[in-house]
C-alpha cells in the first residue's frame, strides 16, 4: 500500500509541478464557469417566469443536475490530457525502467498511477465546488443530490481514467494516446445512439454500456447499486487491461 | 552473487541473446564488452527483472529474477543507459521518491533522509540537490542516476554504459567512483569502450551477436592471445631506409613501416616471443646515426583481441597495418570522436593506404 501511495503521490505532484496540470485545471474551471453562467442565466429567467405564474422552480432540478451532467462533456475533452502522459511519457523518457526494476509489483504501479490521476481529477472537481458553493450561499439547494452527483462524477471519471491509462500504456507517443483516448471516450458516450433504431432489447443493452447513461440517477440523488457496480467493474476492467498491457510489453521487450 | 545460465532472449524471430552464461563473485567488477547491438543491454534488462528471458535462468544474490522478482530487485541497483530521471523533480525530490520506492517500509523517515544525503555526498551532487533534473548537465544526470541505483545499498549494481556521453574528466570520476564501490557491491557494467574494461574491470565477458566469445581477466586475455612481441621504433629522416637493416637483426620476423612524415619514420617490428630485441634495435639505430625518436613495446591491446574474437569467421579482414597501433583511448568503437581522430591520423600517416 505504501508503494501505491508513493507512486500516486509522484503522479499527483507531477501535475502540479508542471504547467500542464495548472493549465488543464484553468481550462476546466473556465469551461465549468461558462456552463455555470449559462445555466444560472437560464435558471434566473425561468424562475422569474415562474413568479408570474407556473409552478415553482427547483434549483437542484433546473440548475445543479444539468450542470453536473455537463461535467461529463468537459471530461470528454480534458481527461485524455490527464491520462495520455501517464505511461507514454514514462516509456518515452525511460523512467519506466526505474519503476519496473524497483521492488514494486506491476499492480502497485498501476494502482498508484490510477489513484494519482484520480486525485488530480478530484482536485478538478474540487474547483467546481466553489461554484456550487455560491449556490448554497445565495440559495437553498438540497444537499443530497449534490453529494451523490459528485460521487457519480468521480465514478464516471474513474472509468474514463482507467480506459485512458490503458491506452496510454500501449504507446510511447502522447499524441497518439491522447487522440485514441478521446475517440474511445466519445464512442463510449454515444454508443447508445445506435439503440434507437436497433430495437428495444438492443437499445437497453447499448444504453447500459454507455458510460454517461449511468450517471443520470446519481444526478437525481439516487445511488443505485446497479450503476455503482457498473462503474466499479468498468474501472477494474480498465485497470486489468492496463496490467496485461504492461505485462505483454515486458515479454515483447 | 550473480549467476546467469543459458540465458536466451528472442524478440520474435530475432535472437538478441543466445545461450549466455557467466557469473560474478561478490565484490567483483565484471565488464560486459561488445559492439553496439551485441545484447549487453538485453542481458542487463533480464538481470534487473525489467524483462523476462525466453530461456535460461538468472540469479541475483541468490534469488531467481523471474520467480522471486521483488527479492532480487531489492538487492539490485540499476542504472539504465539513459538515467531514468523525472524532469520536473529536483534532485532531492527525485532521490526521496526512489528511496521510498526501494527501501523497505520499516525504514524510518530520518533514516531515509540520511540515505538520500549519503548517496548525494558519495556521488558528489550535493550542490545540485535543489536543481531540477531537467536542468542538469549530462554528467550530473549520470551521477544522479548512479545515486538512484545506490540508494538502497544494493549488493549488486548493474550499470549500462555508465560513462557514455561524458567528457574525459567526468569519465575518470565515474570510473573512480565505480572502482571505489567494488568492495561492498558486485558490479556488472557494460561498455563498448575497450580501455574502460582494462582500467575498471576485474573480469571481462566479451559478447558478440548475443553470444559469449570469451570470459577472462583483461590481463589473461591479453597474454593468451599475444602471438609475438612487437616493438615500435621511430627514427628521424636519416633512417628512412632502415627497414632492411632492422629485418637483418637476429630474432626479427617482420618489419613494416607504420608512418612516415618529413622528419621521421616509424616501424613496427615483430620479433620472437622469447627474445628481447630492444637493445639490439637501439644499438643499431644509434650506431647508424639515424637519431632515435621513440622506442616502445607494442602490446596486443584488448582492441586487437576483441577484433580477433569478433571477426573470426571473416579471415579476409585486411591487416590493421594502417592504424596507429595502441593509439590510447581512441578505439574503433569509441564513438564519433574517436573514429574521426583515427581516420584523420590514419590518412595523415599513410598517404599510400
Amino acid at each position: 500500500m505504501r508503494n501505491v501511495m508513493t507512486i500516486a503521490g509522484k503522479e499527483l505532484r507531477g501535475f502540479f509541478a508542471s504547467p500542464m496540470g495548472w493549465i488543464v485545471m484553468g481550462l476546466f474551471a473556465l469551461l465549468f464557469g461558462y456552463f455555470f453562467l449559462a445555466h444560472l442565466d437560464y435558471f434566473v429567467t425561468s424562475s422569474m417566469q415562474a413568479q408570474q405564474g407556473g409552478g415553482p422552480v427547483n434549483v437542484n432540478q433546473a440548475m445543479i443536475r444539468p450542470l453536473l451532467q455537463n461535467v461529463a462533456l468537459i471530461n470528454l475533452f480534458l481527461l485524455p490530457m490527464i491520462t495520455m502522459r501517464a505511461y507514454a511519457e514514462e516509456k518515452r523518457s525511460g523512467t519506466i525502467e526505474l519503476l519496473l526494476t524497483s521492488p514494486v509489483t506491476d499492480t502497485q504501479i498501476i494502482l498508484g498511477k490510477f489513484l494519482g490521476v484520480l486525485g488530480f481529477y478530484a482536485a478538478l472537481l474540487g474547483v467546481t465546488m466553489i461554484y456550487i458553493g455560491i449556490l448554497f450561499v445565495f440559495g437553498n439547494p438540497e444537499m443530497r443530490p449534490v453529494v451523490t452527483g459528485y460521487l457519480g462524477l468521480l465514478l464516471m471519471g474513474g472509468c474514463f481514467l482507467a480506459v485512458g491509462l490503458f491506452i496510454s500504456s500501449t504507446t510511447k507517443n502522447q499524441v497518439v494516446a491522447g487522440a485514441a483516448t478521446f475517440v474511445t471516450f466519445l464512442l463510449l458516450w454515444i454508443i447508445s445512439w445506435l439503440g434507437q433504431s436497433a430495437g428495444p432489447t438492443a437499445a437497453r443493452v447499448l444504453d447500459y454500456l454507455s458510460i454517461v447513461w449511468h450517471f443520470d440517477d446519481f444526478g437525481k440523488g439516487v445511488i443505485d447499486t446497479k450503476h455503482v457496480i457498473y462503474y466499479l467493474s468498468f474501472i477494474t476492467f480498465g485497470l486489468f487491461l492496463t496490467l496485461k498491457s504492461v505485462d505483454t510489453e515486458r515479454w515483447r521487450g | 552473487m550473480i549467476e546467469v545460465q543459458h540465458l536466451t532472449k528472442r524478440y520474435g524471430p530475432f535472437t538478441a541473446v543466445d545461450d549466455v552464461s557467466f557469473r560474478a563473485e561478490r565484490g567483483e567488477i565484471l565488464g560486459l564488452l561488445g559492439p553496439n547491438g551485441a545484447g549487453k543491454t538485453t542481458t542487463m534488462r533480464v538481470l534487473t527483472g525489467y524483462m523476462p528471458a525466453t530461456e535460461g535462468t538468472a540469479t541475483v544474490a541468490g534469488y531467481d529474477v523471474f520467480t522471486k522478482p521483488l527479492e532480487a530487485k531489492r538487492k539490485t541497483g540499476y542504472l539504465p543507459e539513459t538515467p531514468p530521471l523525472y524532469p520536473d523533480m529536483t534532485v532531492r525530490e527525485y532521490l526521496t521518491f526512489v528511496a521510498k520506492l526501494k527501501l523497505p517500509a520499516t525504514v524510518s523517515k530520518t533514516e531515509r533522509v540520511s540515505r538520500v544525503n549519503g548517496v548525494m555526498a558519495k556521488t558528489h551532487i550535493v550542490d545540485m540537490a535543489n536543481r531540477h533534473c531537467s536542468k542538469l548537465s549530462k554528467g550530473y544526470k549520470q551521477r544522479v542516476g548512479l545515486a538512484q541505483a545506490l540508494i538502497h545499498e544494493p549488493e549488486v549494481l548493474i550499470l549500462d554504459e555508465p560513462t557514455a556521453g561524458l567528457d574525459p574528466k567526468q569519465i575518470i570520476e565515474v570510473r573512480d567512483l565505480i572502482r571505489s564501490l567494488a568492495g561492498d557491491h558486485t558490479v556488472v557494467l557494460s561498455t563498448h569502450i575497450l580501455p574502460e574494461v582494462s582500467q575498471t574491470c576485474h573480469r571481462v565477458v566479451i559478447i558478440n551477436r548475443g553470444r559469449v566469445v570469451a570470459v577472462d581477466t583483461p590481463d589473461n586475455l591479453t597474454r593468451q592471445l599475444k602471438g609475438s612481441a612487437t616493438l615500435y621504433v621511430q627514427v628521424d629522416a636519416g633512417g628512412t631506409d632502415a627497414a632492411p637493416a632492422l629485418s637483418a637483426l637476429p630474432g626479427v620476423r617482420q618489419v613494416s613501416e607504420l608512418d612516415r612524415h618529413e622528419q621521421m619514420v616509424g616501424f613496427e617490428i615483430a620479433a620472437d616471443m622469447d627474445r628481447d630485441i630492444r637493445r639490439d634495435v637501439a644499438r643499431l639505430v644509434v650506431g647508424s646515426g639515424w637519431g632515435l625518436l621513440e622506442l616502445r613495446p607494442l602490446r596486443l591491446s584488448l582492441e586487437d583481441i576483441f577484433l580477433q574474437l569478433t571477426t573470426d569467421e571473416s579471415q579476409t579482414q585486411p591487416p590493421m597495418a594502417g592504424a596507429p597501433p595502441d593509439a590510447g583511448p581512441a578505439s574503433p568503437f569509441d564513438g564519433a570522436q574517436g573514429d574521426a581522430a583515427d581516420a584523420a591520423s590514419e590518412s595523415e600517416a599513410t598517404p599510400n593506404a
